[in-house]
């Protein structure tokens, strides 16, 4: 997909944007009321919380899948943006206290936000580099499977030598993610560039793909050692509540949207450490969102709770990521990977189909991820960003209030 | 009769044959002696009665139609045999098959053999040599996947390659080994890295020239038979030690937003300072150099050396790239422009060579992302610059102690010094401000006069700011002509500062007229307080009185004491000021005085005062003497 096609959404403010600068420079603080304008627009922003949240809950097979997640941050910047536009609009109600130590609060958890983007690229990063081996797998398998010149579809029976080459990337694959495994679960890592620094000590006999398993191993470039993405989380969701009756009506409502997109936030980054690799992963955190309070709770919180059920499946318990493509990934690469174990040449019909289907299957998520990955890579870079461009500008408009 | 002879011999040779060859390959070499002993025992014959005779190997088993179909295929399986044998007892050794080089090119020679008569099979037109080809595909994976080996650890361990023969068989690649010509000096000094360098115009040759030629004839070897990316992927795992550890030697840790952002400037600072070469070296030395050593060795095998570049070279850009990310978050406390604009110019001076470096699809991407980072770290220039204005207005107006005797404000002389400073990155900071998601600030109507440039707004906007929080600071003296002193203080300070600068030009003649004037405007403000003191002495009110003469004293005595403790910090201007004064008040009370005298009841008038004495009181104006 295009690059453009999530950015679509920031279009419209980019001038905005200026107009938020050269207002800021007249100085107008309009003193806002109670208008019912202003309902609106709270009111408005709440729908689109729970649209964004119906629509991700509209097809529950699909949840967790590399379209599900793109959905999500293509909410999320929507969201993010539609709370700036919220802001501007009351740049003056948010000098002032208890709402200008929300707001501040609020950025302050989106900074935190900042590091999982950069973890979760890399994990990103990682399954990249899986489906690069998915690729290879998949080119010689199924080359084999439609050689043809005049267009027609030409079976070739599997010849002995591909399927040695497929199993070979598959066992290279394999370790990949087992590292990843290791890597991501062990409690103290050990980022060491000593691996590499003697390399004539190191065994020149060893299988390919043992040797690749231990240089593929997977520490991000962005984080040190000791970050937990688990930690991360549970920092970001600290202390986050539905605001109380008074501070509402202290901040004639404004403490909603504030704890709306808080929220969405804590789910997003919920939701990607959930579905992608990265460091230390973990998935206790505490959500603590009145179930009718909002409109959107009831299907955010379904969602958690699936998404939490999900993880404790017991075939998805030590999974590196529920994104469902790398589950899929390792299903079909097992699957066949003892197909292949118990091939014996010439093979039956029988096991060539099997063979071909779980060739097939692999193939599917393949391309999946090949057309999406990148994408999402760079939706992840957007939210970084926009994360940065509005702390900024929000700190800017509190900072006015001190004049 | 003759035909008959030969078929006895024939039979009893494949006897003898039989009996004697136990294994495929020793078959294979005593076939070859017979016939090379005699014409008519050529090798098809013998095979093809061999297998007809129902001793055919493990690829004959063909149905009962390929009786026509023996002589091609037995030639292909006569090959396969020669190389499998030839290959099998190579791919088995334990050690680098590069440490001899003779062996080495036997391999080739073999391989390039095995992927040709593959592409014969599948040209000849007999649909049924797929056992055939089959097996030759199998000895082909077995080839590759030790090619794949060697080539790995020919890129993770040069040395333990064998050095080139001297004379090289006049092969293959005999075109290939006149293309590269290395620099000795350069190959010697592999990782140069702990040094200070100052030119960037360097490239690491990581592989000795024998090892490259070597990977690349491997490299040709494994795209031919279809293992390109297999070989591509082997570049990146072999890479990454050799990449990590040279990042790992640029002596940067890795940093997380939040650390960048709650680390002490100080400390990020000094960070800082070490990104920008460590970052020229990985953008300018590494990465080129990566990309050289994938071109050489994937010469002419697009895209394979396009994908092993931008596989290897991701993880290091994205290292030193994450850092500065992380710096573009961070806070925007002044003080940190001029670091973080040594960042941006870094990342915005290399873009054009990224153009080349990173020009092929796979490796674009890295490009887009330092032009990203580039400009967040631009917005971040602005951020910080608007940090500036707001350092301004929030500098407290009412302190418990007021800038003592009316003199130069610490905000003034910072906000002078570091404007002046920031000019010195005129052109960059016109880039940012010009640039980026915002769009110009538009400032209320621009004054057609001044300079127009964003930049030029946006400084003389500051000033403004400036200007305002010092007339509020001017307000909270008690005595308004020590505001006067205040502002003309710091006007004149602001107005030096502006001359022969930068900030001059940026700024406009028209500004620094204005500002002139409103000097002038505070010093004749300032001047009231002595016409007050003067208009004591005015003669037509009421006439020439002694008691006038007492008012008069007082109010000298009062206003001299009090304004010898205020300062005016510039000399010139300090002097000016007693002057005028001394011209204004002196003359008038001479003049009062000698009409006092002239008043005859006044005679015995006891004068306090010589006009000299009022000389010397108003010459030590303005010390800014502290009270003790």
């Amino acid at each position: 997909m295009p690059a453009t096609d999530y950015q679509g959404s920031s279009v419209p403010f980019a001038s905005l944007g200026r107009s938020i600068l050269s207002i800021r420079r007249d100085q107008v603080h309009s003193m806002d009321g109670h208008d019912p304008s202003t309902e609106q627009e709270l009111e408005s922003f709440q729908r689109r919380v729970s649209d964004l949240f119906a629509d991700l809950s509209s097809s529950p097979d699909q949840i967790l899948s590399l379209a599900w997640i793109r959905k999500l941050l293509e909410g999320f910047l929507v969201s993010l943006e539609e709370f700036r536009v919220i802001l501007f609009n009351h740049r003056a109600a948010v000098t002032r206290p208890p709402l200008d130590r929300m707001v501040s609060d609020f950025f302050e958890r989106a900074v935190k936000a900042l590091d999982l983007c950069n973890a979760v690229r890399d994990g990103v990063g990682q399954v990249c580099q899986w489906n690069k081996h998915v690729e290879i797998v998949v080119q010689s398998l199924a080359s084999w499977c439609e050689v043809d010149e005049s267009g027609a579809k030409k079976t070739r029976p599997f010849g002995e030598g591909q399927l040695r080459r497929g199993k070979k990337t598959l066992m290279d694959l394999n370790f990949l993610i087992m590292d990843e495994k290791e890597s991501a679960s062990a409690s103290h890592r050990n980022r060491s560039f000593g691996r590499s620094k003697d390399p004539h000590k190191s065994s020149s006999s060893s299988p390919s793909h043992l040797s690749s398993g231990v240089h593929f191993r997977s520490l991000s470039w962005s984080v040190s050692r000791t970050w937990s993405a688990a930690r991360q989380l549970q920092n970001i969701a600290a202390n986050l509540n539905a605001p109380r009756g008074h501070d509402v009506t202290a901040t004639a409502g404004l403490a909603m949207p504030v704890y709306t997109i808080s929220t969405v936030l804590v789910f997003t980054m919920w939701a990607l450490v959930a579905a992608v690799p990265c460091q230390d992963r973990g998935l206790q955190i505490h959500f603590s969102i009145p179930r009718n309070g909002f409109v959107w709770s009831p299907a955010l919180l379904s969602l958690h709770e699936k998404i939490v059920e999900e993880s404790k499946r017991k075939d998805r318990r030590n999974a590196n990521g529920l994104m469902k493509e790398i589950y899929q990934i390792e299903k079909s690469s097992h699957q066949l990977l003892e197909l292949l174990d118990g091939v014996e040449m010439p093979m039956g019909e029988e096991k060539e189909n099997q063979l071909k289907n779980s060739v097939q299957e692999l193939e599917n998520v393949c391309e999946i991820l090949k057309g999406g990955l990148e994408p999402l890579e760079r939706q992840i870079r957007e939210v970084f960003h926009r994360i940065v461009r509005s702390r900024t500008e929000g700190l800017d408009s509190l900072s006015h209030g001190n004049e | 009769m003759a035909e008959n002879g030969e078929d006895k011999l024939i039979a009893t040779v494949q006897h003898i044959i039989k009996t004697l060859g136990s294994t495929d390959s020793m078959t294979e070499d005593i076939l070859k002696v017979f016939s090379n002993y005699d014409g008519r025992l050529s090798l098809d014959k013998l095979h093809g009665k061999r297998d007809a005779a129902g001793g055919g190997g493990g690829g004959g088993g063909g149905g009962s139609s390929e009786e026509q179909q023996h002589v091609p295929i037995t030639s292909f399986e006569r090959t396969l045999r020669t190389l499998d044998r030839q290959v099998t007892q190579v791919i088995n050794q334990e050690r680098l098959i590069w440490s001899e080089s003779e062996a080495a090119e036997g391999f080739l020679e073999a391989v390039d053999d095995l992927i040709a008569t593959i592409k014969d099979l599948e040209a000849a037109p007999h649909g049924n040599n797929q056992p055939l080809l089959d097996r030759a595909d199998d000895l082909l994976q077995r080839c590759m996947f030790r090619l794949e080996r060697e080539f790995k650890s020919l890129i993770e361990r040069p040395d333990d390659a064998a050095p080139a023969a001297p004379s090289r068989p006049t092969g293959f690649d005999s075109d290939e080994s006149d293309e590269y010509e290395y620099d000795e000096d350069i190959e010697d000094a592999r990782i140069p890295i702990a040094r200070p360098v100052t030119d960037y115009d360097v490239v690491i040759d990581a592989l000795p020239p024998g090892s490259v030629s070597d990977l690349h004839k491997i490299a040709r070897r494994m795209v031919a038979a279809g293992f390109g990316r297999e070989c591509a992927e082997t570049y990146v795992v072999a890479r990454k030690g050799f990449l990590e550890e040279s990042v790992a030697r640029l002596g940067l840790r890795p940093r997380t937003a939040e650390e960048v952002k709650s680390a002490p400037w100080d400390e990020l600072e000094l960070d800082i300072a070490r990104w920008i070469p460590a970052f020229n070296m990985v953008f300018k030395i590494l990465i080129p150099s990566e990309r050289r050593l994938c071109d050489r060795l994937f010469d002419g095998l697009l895209p394979y050396g396009d994908m092993a570049f931008a596989g290897a070279s991701r993880p290091p850009a994205l290292q030193l790239l994450s850092f500065a990310d992380a710096v573009a978050a961070a806070s925007r406390t002044p003080e940190r422009l001029f670091r973080v604009v040594d960042m941006y110019e870094s990342a915005r001076d290399l873009l054009p060579e990224l153009e080349t470096i990173f020009s092929d699809e796979y490796s674009c991407a890295l490009r887009n992302e330092v032009a990203t980072v580039c400009s967040a770290v631009g917005s971040s220039i602005k951020g910080i610059f608007m940090e500036l204005e707001n350092l301004i207005r929030r500098d407290p107006v009412r302190v418990s102690v007021p800038v003592h005797g009316g003199g130069l404000h610490p905000i003034t002389r910072y906000v002078m010094n570091y404007l002046r400073a920031a000019c010195g990155s005129r052109q960059t900071l016109e880039e940012v401000m010009e640039g980026g998601e915002f769009g110009p600030m538009s400032v209320g109507p621009v004054d057609p006069d001044r300079p127009t440039s964003s930049l030029a707004i946006h400084i003389a906007w500051i000033m403004d700011v400036l200007q305002k929080n010092l007339d509020a600071k001017s307000e909270v003296y008690r005595e308004p002509a020590l505001s006067c002193v205040f502002l003309m203080n710091n006007g004149k300070y602001i107005l030096q500062k502006v001359k022969d600068s930068e900030l001059g030009v940026l700024l406009g003649e028209e500004w620094s007229k204005q500002m002139n004037s409103k000097v002038r405007r505070w010093t004749r403000e300032y001047h009231r307080v002595w016409a007050k003191i003067i208009s004591v002495l005015q003669i037509n009110d009421g006439g020439v009185r002694p008691e006038k003469l007492r008012v008069f004293n007082n109010y000298l005595e009062e206003n001299c004491k009090t304004q010898a403790e205020w300062l005016i910090a510039d000399e010139q201007m300090r002097l000016d000021l007693r002057m005028s004064i001394m011209d204004s008040v002196v003359p008038a009370y001479r003049t009062f005085l000698s009409r006092l005298k002239a008043i005859s009841d006044c005679r015995d008038v006891y004068v306090k005062f010589t006009p000299e004495d009022v000389e010397a009181w108003i010459g030590e104006l303005f010390q800014g003497t502290e009270k003790r």
